[in-house]
C-alpha cells in the first residue's frame, strides 16, 4: 500500500515531476524503425511523457524528434515539407534540419543572420535494433544506449513490436514483474490436456521443450512461489520458485532493468528470450515495445508469423499498433470459453495482462490495495525506482551509467531445493545476475 | 511576442472579458438567412462568444435570437412550439415573442398580471446581406449595421456562406492579414502547365482566362514589404513584391473592426472577397464568407463553383463542416506534397485552416518569434488590445460609431516603386483608403 503522495510520485511522469526527470536520463523507444520507413516520408505525431513531439526521418536517413510548433508563428510542422535534409512549415517556408537548427528562413533579408538565433527544441535519437530511441533529459547527462543483448545479436535473430495499452505504465509493468499470477490468469482451467498444452504452445507462455507439459502443471500446482530478489547495477533479478513433483524447485526467474524494461521468466536454454519496455504517452495511456530474440540462430519465417499474429508477449494489433482486443470492445471476453477453457475468457496472453491491468483504473489506486508475500517483487521493485528519482531530485551523485549491465538474461530453471536464488542464476546462466556481456566483448 | 496575460486578452471573448465586451459593441453575424428558411420553422440552437442563444423565425419572418432556458423550470425552448408569433415552451406552454417578451403564461389564473413581469433575455436583430446579425452588447450603445458592400450591391451580385473552425478566432484572422504565407502555404510545385493549373483550380488568383504573371510574382518574392495604415473602421495592410520589371506588385488586405477581413488579391473587374471571424467559444468560431461583384450579377457557374468551395469558401456538409477538416487530417496527400502543392491538402480555405488549427486550440503567443512580414499582424492585435484596453477604461470604439466607413475594397495593383501605399490606393480604387461609399450615397 501506499499513501497517495507516493502513488502520484510513482506514477507521475509528465515534465518537471520527480519520476519524469529520472526516466528522462535514460533513452526510451520512441517509434519503430519501421514507422518511419522512407527518407522524407511523412512525418509522425508522437507523445512521450506527456510531451507532444513530431518524428521524421531526413533526405539522409536520420530521424529528427522535434518540437512540433514552428517558432514563428506556432504552426505545426506535422503539415509541413519533409525535403532536402529538413522539414519545412507549410505556412512560411522556415525549415529545420533533425538537430533543430534553422537552415532555412525565407521571410527575411537574404543578408539577415536572423535564421542562427532561431533554434527548435529537439532532442537526440539513435537508430538501434529496429528501435528508434530518444534522450529527453539534460544534455550533458546523456548516457549510453542500454545494451540489451536484443540489439547485440543479428538482426536475424530478433522480433521486435509494439502495442497500445490504457493505463498507467506502472502497474503494467508491476504485472510483468509479478509471475505470480501465471497460476490464475492464464490458466487454462480444461480437463483434457491436451488442448490445455495446445494453448500454451500458442502463447510462447511457458516456453518449448520436452518437459513443458511438467510447467505447466507445476504452475498451476504452486499458486504460492517463493520469491528472491536480488539487486545489480541496471536493476533487480526477481526469482519465484515452485515445487515440482520431485524435492526439486522449479523456478522462474524474471530480471527488471531500470527505468521501465522488463524481461520474462519463461526460457530454458535453446528457447526464444523476451522483454517489453513500457514508454508513458501520459500518465494514462503508454506504448509498450515487445521484443524477442534468441542469441543461436535466426528466428524461423514461421516464428516471426507466430508473433505478429499475437497471442504471446507480442499482442494481435492493427495497422496503428492497437490490439485489436482493447478496452473499447471489452478484449472481446467470450463469457462461454471463460466457464470451459480460460480463466478470463479472453484470447491472448498479452491481452489477459491489457485487461486486468487496464482493470486496476488509468492510474491504480494504491492507497487501497493489499499486497502479501507473492508481491515482493513489486515491493521492491517500487523501492527501487522512487529511491532513485527521490536520490535525483535531493541532488545526490547519480549512480554510474551502467549501460553494459543491460546485457542480461531472464529465465527458467530447475534446481535443487536448497539452492538460492544466486546459486541457481550461476547454474543457469553462468553469473549471477544473468550477464552475459563477455559474449559480446564487454568485460565482467 | 506576447505575455501569458496579453494572449488571454486577446483571444478570450466570453461574458465579461475585455475582448469580449468589445465585441459586443458591434453587430455579429449569427446565422445565415439560410438557416431559418420558413416562418414558423424549427428554431436552431447557436452559440456566440461564450453564449448559447436560440434562434427563431416568428409567424412574420421576424427572427428573434433568445436566453434558450424558459424563465419558468429552465427547460430549453429548443423543443418549444414556434407558432402564432413566439416560442411556446413545451413543458408549461409558457410563450414569448422575438424580442423576449411573455405574451401567453397559460399556467397562471386568467386574471393574473405574472406574465408582464417575466421577461426572457433578448438580443436585437437584424437581417441583412443574407446574413442574420445580432447586437449582444448594452441597448443604448447599439450601432448602425456596418455598412460592407457587400450588402450595398444588390442580392444578385453577391455570395454570402459560412465554415466552422477549429481554433481560437484571433489566429484565424492573423493568417488571412498575413499575406506573406501566400508565397509557401499556397504555393504550386508541379512544373507541368496543366497539372499546376488543375493545383491553383480553387484560388482566386488563377481564376483567369490565361496564366497570370501575379503568381510568378508571388512564387518568386518571398519577402513582401509591408505597409500599414490605420482608418476609422480599420486598418490597410499593403506588400510590396519585386515584378519582372522595377514595378511593385501590391498585395492589399483591409481589417475591419473587430472581426471582418478583406482578401488582396482582385484587380478591376475581378470579384471582391471577405471573411468574418465569430466566436463559438474561445477554441472554435465560424467564418462567414463572402464575395461580391459591383457591377454585375454573379452567374449559375460562378455560384456552384463557389458552392463546391473556391478561395475563402471551404467546402462543406449540410451543417457548413468542411468536408476536410482537422478530424480527417484535411485528407492530407503526402504524394501530392511531394509533388503538386506545398500542403498536399486541396483548397486555399483548408491549407489555411489545417495550419491555423494546427498552431494550437489557443495559440500560445509567449513562444512565437515574428518578422518584419509579420506587422500586419503586430498592428491589428495592437489596435484590438487597445481598443478593448480603451473600452474598459470608459472610451467606446471609434469603428463602432463609423459604419459607412465599412464601404471599403481590398485589391491588387501594379504601381511604380517610388508609390507609397496610399498613392497605389488613389491610383487603384480612387481614394486613399479604398473607401467607394459615395458610389452607394453615403456620402464622401
Amino acid at each position: 500500500m501506499l499513501s497517495r503522495a507516493d502513488n502520484e510520485f510513482l506514477t507521475r511522469s509528465g515534465p518537471g515531476t520527480p519520476m519524469g526527470d529520472l526516466m528522462r536520463r535514460f533513452w526510451m523507444p520512441a517509434l519503430l524503425s519501421e514507422e518511419l520507413p522512407e527518407r522524407d516520408g511523412p512525418p509522425k505525431k508522437i507523445k512521450i511523457l506527456g510531451e507532444d513531439l513530431l518524428a521524421f526521418r531526413d533526405s539522409t536517413g536520420r530521424v529528427g524528434i522535434v518540437e512540433p510548433h514552428c517558432p514563428h508563428r506556432g504552426a505545426n510542422l506535422y503539415y509541413g515539407r519533409n525535403e532536402e535534409c529538413g522539414i519545412r512549415c507549410s505556412f512560411h517556408g522556415w525549415k529545420f534540419d533533425v538537430e533543430g537548427n534553422c537552415v532555412d528562413l525565407p521571410t527575411s533579408p537574404l543578408e539577415s543572420t536572423y535564421k542562427d538565433t532561431i533554434k527548435l527544441l529537439s532532442y537526440p535519437t539513435r537508430e538501434w535494433a529496429e528501435m528508434i530511441w530518444v534522450y529527453m533529459g539534460p544534455r550533458e547527462k546523456m548516457p549510453e544506449l542500454p545494451q540489451l543483448e536484443l540489439g547485440l545479436v543479428p538482426a536475424a535473430h530478433r522480433y521486435v513490436s509494439k502495442k497500445w495499452q490504457d493505463c498507467n505504465w506502472v502497474q503494467s509493468l508491476e504485472g510483468a514483474i509479478d509471475t505470480a499470477h501465471f497460476s490464475f490468469l492464464h490458466n487454462v482451467p480444461s480437463k483434457d490436456e491436451k488442448a490445455k498444452l495446445d494453448v500454451f504452445k500458442k502463447t510462447s507462455a511457458i516456453g518449448a521443450g520436452s518437459d513443458v507439459q511438467d510447467r505447466v502443471r507445476w504452475v498451476m500446482d504452486d499458486p504460492r512461489p517463493r520469491f528472491s530478489i536480488l539487486g545489480h547495477d541496471t536493476g533487480l533479478v526477481i526469482g519465484a520458485a515452485r515445487k515440482t513433483d520431485s524435492s526439486d524447485r522449479y523456478w522462474r526467474i524474471s530480471q527488471f532493468l531500470m527505468p521501465n524494461h522488463a524481461l520474462v521468466p519463461v526460457a530454458f536454454p535453446g528457447d526464444v528470450y523476451h522483454g517489453q519496455c513500457w514508454v508513458p504517452v501520459d500518465d494514462v495511456t503508454c506504448w509498450i515495445y515487445t521484443y524477442s530474440w534468441i542469441p543461436d540462430r535466426p528466428l524461423s519465417n514461421a516464428e516471426r508469423e507466430k508473433y505478429a499474429s499475437g497471442l504471446s508477449l507480442h499482442a494481435e494489433v492493427d495497422a496503428e499498433y492497437m490490439p485489436v482486443r482493447n478496452i473499447r470492445n471489452d478484449y472481446l471476453i467470450d463469457r462461454k470459453l471463460q466457464k470451459t477453457m480460460s480463466f478470463t475468457g479472453i484470447t491472448g496472453v498479452s491481452e489477459q495482462d491489457a485487461a486486468i491491468q487496464d482493470s486496476q483504473g488509468p492510474i491504480q489506486d494504491r492507497t487501497r490495495e493489499h499486497l502479501g508475500p507473492t508481491d515482493i517483487g513489486i515491493v521492491e521493485f517500487r523501492k527501487l525506482i522512487m529511491g532513485a528519482a527521490r536520490a535525483l531530485a535531493a541532488r545526490e551523485p547519480a549512480a554510474t551509467q551502467a549501460s553494459r549491465g543491460y546485457a542480461v538474461r531472464a529465465g527458467g530453471w530447475i534446481a535443487a531445493e536448497d539452492k538460492d536464488l544466486k546459486t541457481v542464476m550461476v547454474e543457469r546462466f553462468g553469473h549471477q545476475h544473468g550477464h552475459v556481456g563477455g559474449e559480446y566483448g564487454f568485460a565482467d | 511576442m506576447l505575455s501569458k496575460a496579453d494572449n488571454e486578452l486577446l483571444t478570450q471573448s466570453g461574458p465579461g472579458t475585455p475582448m469580449g465586451e468589445l465585441m459586443r459593441r458591434f453587430w455579429m453575424p449569427a446565422l445565415l438567412s439560410e438557416e431559418l428558411p420558413e416562418r414558423d420553422g424549427p428554431p436552431k440552437k447557436i452559440r456566440i462568444l461564450g453564449e448559447d442563444l436560440l434562434a427563431f423565425r416568428d409567424s412574420n419572418g421576424k427572427v428573434g435570437i433568445v436566453e434558450p432556458h424558459c424563465p419558468h423550470r429552465g427547460a430549453n425552448l429548443y423543443y418549444g412550439r414556434n407558432e402564432e408569433c413566439g416560442i411556446r415552451c413545451s413543458f408549461h406552454g409558457w410563450k414569448f415573442d422575438v424580442e423576449g417578451n411573455c405574451v401567453d403564461l397559460p399556467t397562471s389564473p386568467p386574471e393574473s398580471t405574472y406574465k408582464d413581469t417575466i421577461k426572457l433575455n433578448a438580443y436585437p436583430v437584424r437581417e441583412w446581406a443574407d446574413m442574420i446579425w445580432v447586437y449582444m452588447g448594452p441597448r443604448e450603445k447599439m450601432p448602425e449595421l456596418p455598412q460592407l458592400e457587400l450588402g450595398l450591391v444588390p442580392a444578385s451580385s453577391r455570395y454570402v456562406t459560412k465554415k466552422w473552425q477549429d481554433c481560437n478566432w484571433v489566429q484565424s484572422v492573423e493568417g488571412a492579414l498575413d499575406t506573406a504565407h501566400f508565397s509557401f502555404l499556397h504555393a504550386v510545385l508541379a512544373k507541368d502547365q496543366e497539372k499546376a493549373r488543375a493545383a491553383l483550380a480553387k484560388a482566386a488568383i488563377a481564376d483567369q482566362a490565361t496564366p497570370d504573371d501575379r503568381i510568378r510574382w508571388i512564387h518568386n518574392d518571398p519577402r513582401p514589404k509591408f505597409t500599414v495604415l490605420g482608418h476609422d473602421a480599420g486598418l490597410l495592410i499593403g506588400a510590396a513584391r519585386k515584378t519582372d520589371g522595377s514595378d511593385l506588385y501590391w498585395r492589399i488586405s483591409q481589417f475591419l473592426m473587430p472581426n471582418h477581413a478583406y482578401t488582396p488579391t482582385a484587380f478591376p473587374g475581378e470579384i471582391y472577397y471577405g471573411q468574418c471571424w465569430v466566436p463559438v467559444d474561445d477554441r472554435s468560431c465560424w467564418i462567414y464568407t463572402y464575395c461580391w461583384q459591383p457591377d454585375r450579377p454573379f452567374s449559375n457557374a460562378e455560384r456552384m463553383k463557389f458552392d463546391s468551395g473556391f478561395n475563402v469558401h471551404a467546402e462543406v456538409d449540410d451543417e457548413y463542416m468542411p468536408l476536410r477538416n482537422l478530424r480527417n487530417d484535411y485528407l492530407i496527400d503526402r504524394t501530392v506534397q511531394k509533388h503538386d502543392t506545398f500542403t498536399g491538402i486541396e483548397g486555399v480555405s483548408e491549407q489555411d485552416a489545417a495550419i491555423q488549427d494546427s498552431m494550437g486550440p489557443i495559440q500560445d503567443r509567449t513562444k512565437e518569434h515574428l518578422g518584419p512580414t509579420d506587422i500586419g499582424v503586430v498592428e491589428f492585435r495592437k489596435l484590438l488590445m487597445s481598443s478593448a484596453r480603451a473600452l474598459k477604461a470608459g472610451t467606446a470604439p471609434k469603428a463602432a460609431s463609423a459604419a459607412a466607413h465599412y464601404a471599403v475594397r481590398a485589391g491588387g495593383a501594379v504601381a511604380a516603386p517610388a508609390k507609397d501605399l496610399e498613392a497605389v490606393m488613389a491610383e487603384r480604387f480612387g481614394h486613399v483608403r479604398g473607401y467607394v461609399g459615395q458610389q452607394y450615397g453615403l456620402g464622401d
